[in-house]
């Protein structure tokens, strides 16, 4: 009966490859003999009414789909849904704010003139794609973290509540922090990685633009150690998040990162210019530079000192 | 409670959530002999529990994931049919769901009393 190849279709629809063919099949065996036996109990041949009933009884093919499919069927599920409203909510005004600094500075340094209308319009179409892309990489890090939480809880030991933590616990992660932590670094890979032309200052002269790239050729030889420090810190936040909390040895990972970033921040600082305005983003660098050895600093104390293993933590170490 | 004033759909998800449980146990007992989704269906209409298709077949995959069941394909009367039947893991579990069924009914049967 078509109606039934329709329905055992639309279902597989909503279904993981792997299970489609296999239920589809099924569903069509198991439709065509509940229709029979409806058209034998009717005393009447089966009709495209009888068929009709048949999968109505059965139910709307999404939700039906649903009772299939073992893993969740949502890209970002309600427990991450409003952090990750919130974090789109804060991404968007800092991406306006940092676009508004770039054109502050090129109009500063190249004697700009004030745009026209039609390159403000064009202006603000650049803004809006730099945010698709953002949207596309923050979304596409809440995905990630949604099904590596999810496969932890479905594969993890049963709960101890010795594993419970203090009421002042110095080792308790932001979810939030993490998360946002993984989108900028991802996002900061992707960039420098396949859009290096991206990191630029646009200077409007009246009813014309002109793109002036910030980054020097130079900066190609710090990119592969830059890879592997994106690399490390988003696998870092990953274990982190996935363990629910910060623990000794990811500590230690994080106190490793941080002085790697300050090595790479210090080879940039001593090396060749790598940015347009090498002196002003000197400036800057060296800022970073100091606030990293600072943290570094402040990092070493804390697990030095920090020397006792309270029992929740062996428990939680489990 | 008055049982009267419960809303319908109240009262309907409340009694798909008392049904929920039993209906694995039900069908853990009832594949220790092989049978396929529609005949199983039958089976536990004809005993006086009416299962909706909708709910009992994906239920049948769900258990067959969890290593519950295990099922192979066969042509009969010119259909292909996939057979169901319950694994050691599944028999295990019936027997220990069961003796906790009983016990459970006693209890809520005294109460009710």
């Amino acid at each position: 009966m078509e109606l039934i190849d329709r329905y055992a279709h639309e279902v597989g629809q909503y279904l993981p490859s792997r299970l489609r063919a296999d239920v589809e099949a099924e569903l069509r065996s198991l439709l065509t003999e509940s229709l029979e036996e409806r058209a034998r109990a009717a005393g009447r041949p089966a009709d495209a009414q009888l068929a009709a009933d048949v999968v109505r009884e059965f139910g709307v093919p999404r939700d039906v789909a649903s009772r299939y499919a073992p893993e969740p069927q949502y890209l970002i599920g309600p427990r991450l849904y409003p952090a990750y409203r919130t974090a789109v909510k804060i991404m968007i005004p800092v991406l306006a704010a940092v676009v508004l600094v770039l054109m502050v500075i090129g109009q500063f340094r190249h004697q700009g003139e004030p745009p026209s209308i039609a390159l403000l319009i064009r202006a603000t179409g650049s803004f809006l794609s730099t945010v698709l892309f953002n949207l596309g990489v923050m979304t596409f890090v809440f995905a990630l973290v949604e099904r590596a939480m999810h496969r932890r809880e479905a594969g993890g030991p049963a709960w101890d509540p010795a594993t419970l933590p203090p009421v002042n616990d110095p080792d308790r992660i932001s979810y939030f922090g993490r998360i946002f932590a993984l989108y900028v670094i991802a996002a900061l890979a992707l960039m420098f990685n396949f859009f290096p032309e991206w990191v630029a200052v646009v200077v409007f002269h009246n009813a014309d633009s002109r793109v002036y790239p910030l980054l020097e050729p130079a900066f190609s030889r710090y990119l592969p150690l830059l890879n592997a420090w994106w690399a490390l810190a988003f696998a870092l936040n990953l274990v982190v998040l996935r363990q629910g909390r910060w623990r000794r040895a990811t500590r230690w990972a994080d106190f490793g990162l941080e002085l790697f970033n300050a090595v790479i921040l210090l080879l940039i600082f001593i090396g060749p210019p790598v940015f347009r305005y090498d002196l002003l983003i000197k400036v800057v660098l060296q800022w970073f530079l100091v606030f990293s050895a600072i943290k570094a600093c402040v990092m070493l104390y804390r697990l030095l000192v920090r020397k006792t293993v309270e029992p929740w933590h062996a428990a939680a170490a489990k | 409670m008055v049982v009267g004033n419960t809303q319908p759909s109240l009262r309907d998800n409340l009694s798909l959530e008392l049904r929920r449980g039993a209906l694995v146990l039900a069908v853990l007992i009832e594949l220790r002999h092989e049978e396929y989704g529609y005949s199983l269906k039958k089976l536990l209409a004809d005993k006086g529990l009416d299962i909706d298709e909708g709910t009992l077949y994906p239920l049948l995959r769900r258990l067959e994931g969890q290593g519950l069941l295990k099922s192979d394909w066969r042509v009969e009367d010119g259909r292909p049919r996939r057979y169901y039947k319950v694994g050691a893991a599944g028999e295990k579990l019936a027997k220990e769901l069961a003796a906790e069924w009983k016990k459970l009914a006693g209890v809520i049967g005294a109460l009710i009393r």
